[in-house]
């Protein structure tokens, strides 16, 4: 480690406030950043994190308070002079133009006004040499949208590196990457730090920022909570800054499996594109089992689990998904109709017997069903009449999983249930699937966090390339 | 009470637009406005005149309801209003002389069936071959255009074969008309429950439920077993029916017989009549009657002022850019009082 915190901070936030509308998105902030550190911002969804990363890259303009980098006052609200002052942003959702290869996202960045002939291989050489000496190979003549996601970050770090880089800021990284991937992007963020860069992270993952922040600070629903080194602090300690209270842990279950519920054989299936991404997947679930299918982002899980779901066409023999509870992957696209009421969206999936029997569909079962489910899963919201749009993440995979669940269907498939929600959310998603077991639903969990499998899969096998590689009984890992 | 007041608002910056578009045309606002008023609602001929203009908008404005909440960009209102008048006037000269009352009723339903092959065939071509609609839509409107100038002048043409129109329909096969001095007939009521029907249907019934899902998401109709493709060509026929259903109307209810110039651009001016009516049925059948007055109205206005046809079309540029601006000025209003994320 590298530290030059004596040398005072590079960076340093002071007492910066932010309020949209009548929410407070940050209040009274201060933080220190210093070169040589990875430093972790860490907080649940809605802490302020983005809020405070996308202030000190100039993008959100703070309603008071103060940045100072490196002596002098950072401008507020001018992307562009602070990128040239040497504070680079990787944005969470990647900002490459896809039709253009690596090498012309590289000089894009680079590229300044007037007419002149473009010479892509200059303006790309300073990002590809800085890609050379991390060791990391990138094929500069794909194209970007058609890179695996781990490559495209690759590209978007390297791209942000590019020209004379002094911190560095990453906003949720690891979210797309699998372990392998993560491991790796950890080990160049050390390599940099070592070079004197200063890493801001956005993390909300506790293991990740265990593993590499050299410092780390906690807000909480736009507060200060707490900054520390993470040598000062635990995984416990944390997690407590960062909820205001420990989550239970779910219970090892011992439960006795009933019937062979899902019995498939040679499953195969294309993917939107015509290729084949589901290549010959046999496939055993018992009532009352979960199992977890885990992998890289990619793999065809998503294609294997629109399969069970009965929402796409597949070779093969498989049996018993006539009755199928669906959470999809993508709540945003997949799983709720954004511009549609609460109440509507509450019919969504299924689309349940007892409101959908008759000719019309009557208001009032309508707004009956919401509103019963509403009550059993504890969905916050302003009025049922309100768009899907309106509430938060947490709450909308609420909906999806109240309707889901609430069929009580032999089957539930589940992809990333939890992925974007804050613990609390997570930890209810998570409780409302093993009530669905022990109910004796047969579940598939498809995830590409180990610890989410492990907390509730009986069974995990992984999907590489369309096939089943490996499987183990939980606790064996 | 919120949705009044925002209504009020936009009725208000309509009637601020025509003022402004009358003045622009260098007239006399008071005097001018006093001519549409007369014109679309002085006296009972007015209204029946303006009832007769808002029926075809009301229909066609349905059908592009029907298409657009379904996520299919329907600009073919044109196409299938005449094409609705050529299956009506096709059933004409091969029926006639059956009981009339049966006749009038055959030849609504061909109408309609006809804009709805229409409306279905593009529906198809964007699902199974990836055709857009706002492309096979706009060209299938010329295509109509097209054959209606051919059939007049083959197959449809009047006995006699002097002129490029098709025979005129008898008295008795017209829709009924209560007041022999007003145009008024009774496909306004057609209009009216055809309002009601696609309400119903959106708003009450399983099948509008998922062709608003289409709609708003297509993804998340997939990710709920729902035929997005078949959702999307009914959606179609049926907007494509509504509008073959205005043109066939207007030929039974008002002009009886087809002629080069029959379609005058009502399937064109549906869109923004739809648009306008927030792609509601009810606010569809406001805002026909309001264009639907308009035209009334200015066709008094031009008797007495030089302005001729263009003060509509300029009205509804402007008022569809009002409207725009306005929507936007008011969610941006309750956004800031709501406050955001």
């Amino acid at each position: 480690m590298v530290s030059n915190a004596d040398s005072g901070p590079l960076l340093a936030v002071q007492s910066v406030s932010k309020a949209y509308g009548s929410v407070q998105a940050l209040r009274e902030i201060s933080a220190e950043f210093f070169s040589g550190e990875v430093h972790a911002v860490l907080g649940e969804n809605g802490a302020g994190k983005s809020t405070l990363m996308g202030m000190i890259g100039g993008f959100v303009v703070p309603d008071n308070g103060v940045l100072v980098f490196d002596g002098s006052e950072l401008p507020v609200g001018k992307p562009f002079e602070v990128r040239g002052t040497g504070i680079r942003m990787v944005h969470q959702h990647f900002m490459l133009v896809p039709q253009l290869t690596v090498r012309e996202n590289f000089a894009l960045a680079q590229l300044e006004g007037g007419v002149r002939r473009l010479d892509a291989d200059r303006l790309a050489q300073d990002a590809v040499e800085i890609g050379q000496k991390l060791g990391w190979e990138v094929d500069l003549d794909a194209r970007a949208g058609e890179l695996q996601v781990g490559a495209q970050q690759r590209v978007e770090i390297l791209k942000a590196l590019a020209g004379e880089a002094r911190v560095l800021i990453l906003d949720e990284p690891t979210a797309v990457l699998s372990p392998a991937e993560v491991d790796e992007l950890f080990g160049v963020l050390r390599a940099l730090t070592s070079q004197g860069v200063a890493v801001l992270l956005i993390a909300h993952k506790l293991s990740e920022v265990m593993a590499v922040a050299d410092r780390v600070t906690v807000l909480r629903r736009g507060e200060f909570v707490a900054s520390c080194l993470i040598g000062e602090t635990n995984r416990d300690q944390l997690a407590e800054w960062m909820v205001g209270e420990m989550p239970e842990p779910p219970e090892i279950r011992d439960r006795e499996f009933g019937e062979v519920v899902v019995r498939g054989e040679g499953i195969r299936a294309k993917d939107d594109r015509g290729v084949e991404v589901v290549c010959g997947i046999d496939l055993e679930v018992r009532a009352g089992e979960i199992l977890g299918v885990g992998g890289v982002d990619g793999n065809g899980q998503v294609e294997l689990a629109e399969v069970l779901a009965g929402v796409r066409m597949f070779s093969g023999q498989l049996e018993g998904i006539d009755e199928v509870g669906y959470i999809p992957q993508d709540r945003q696209s997949d799983g709720l109709a954004l511009g549609m009421s609460i109440e509507e969206n509450m019919l969504l999936g299924s689309m349940p017997k007892e409101v959908f029997s008759g000719i019309f569909v009557l208001p009032g079962k309508v707004r009956n069903r919401a509103h019963q489910l509403i009550e059993e899963f504890q969905i916050k919201f302003g009025s049922a009449g309100d768009s899907a749009g309106s509430l938060s993440g947490g709450n909308q995979q609420k909906i999806v999983a109240a309707r889901t669940l609430s069929q009580k269907p032999r089957v539930v498939v589940a992809v990333n249930p939890t992925r974007g929600l804050d613990l609390k959310a997570t930890d209810y998603v998570h409780s409302r699937l093993l009530q669905a077991a022990d109910e004796g639903a047969a579940v598939f969990l498809f995830s590409t966090d180990l610890d989410e499998l492990a907390a509730l899969a009986d069974r995990t096998v992984y999907m590489d390339r369309g096939r089943f590689t490996e499987e183990f009984l939980v606790g064996s890992k | 009470m919120k949705v009044l007041i925002r209504y009020l608002v936009l009725f208000a910056g309509l009637v601020f637009v025509v003022a402004l578009t009358l003045a622009a045309f260098g007239l006399d606002i008071v005097q001018s406005m006093n001519y549409l008023w007369r014109g679309a609602a002085g006296d009972s001929v007015a209204i029946g005149r303006t009832l007769v203009r808002a029926t075809p908008l009301t229909l066609a404005g349905l059908g592009i309801v029907v298409a657009w909440r379904a996520g299919m960009y329907n600009i073919g209102g044109e196409g299938q209003y005449v094409l609705g008048g050529i299956g009506g006037a096709i059933v004409a000269k091969l029926l006639i002389g059956i009981a009339p009352g049966v006749l009038s009723i055959l030849i609504i339903f061909a109408g309609a069936g006809f804009g709805a092959l229409l409306g279905a065939f593009a529906g198809w071509l964007q699902v199974k071959r990836g055709v857009q609609v706002v492309i096979s839509t706009i060209l299938m409107n010329f295509l109509a255009l097209l054959l209606l100038e051919w059939s007049l002048r083959g197959p449809l043409q009047e006995s006699k074969g002097q002129t490029f129109v098709s025979e005129s329909l008898p008295n008795v096969v017209m829709l009924m008309r209560p007041d022999r001095q007003s145009d008024l007939h009774v496909g306004v009521f057609v209009a009216l429950l055809a309002v009601i029907a696609v309400w119903v249907l959106l708003k009450f019934t399983p099948a509008g439920f998922r062709l608003r899902v289409v709609g708003e998401s297509a993804s998340a109709a997939r990710a709920s077993k729902i035929d997005v493709g078949k959702t999307q060509i009914r959606a179609m026929a049926l907007s494509g029916g509504l509008c073959g259903l205005a043109g066939v109307i207007d030929y039974v209810g008002l002009t009886g017989r087809l002629a080069d110039g029959f379609a005058q651009n009502w399937g064109f001016i549906a869109i923004p009549v739809a648009l306008l009516g927030g792609l509601n049925p009810w606010g569809t059948l406001v805002s026909a009657t309001y264009f639907g007055g308009l035209f009334a109205g200015s066709e008094v206005l031009k008797r007495f002022t030089p302005i001729g046809n263009s003060l509509v079309p300029a009205v509804q540029g402007l008022a569809v850019l009002a409207f725009v601006g306005l929507n936007y000025w008011l969610n941006k209003r309750s956004e800031a009082k709501n406050g955001s994320d």
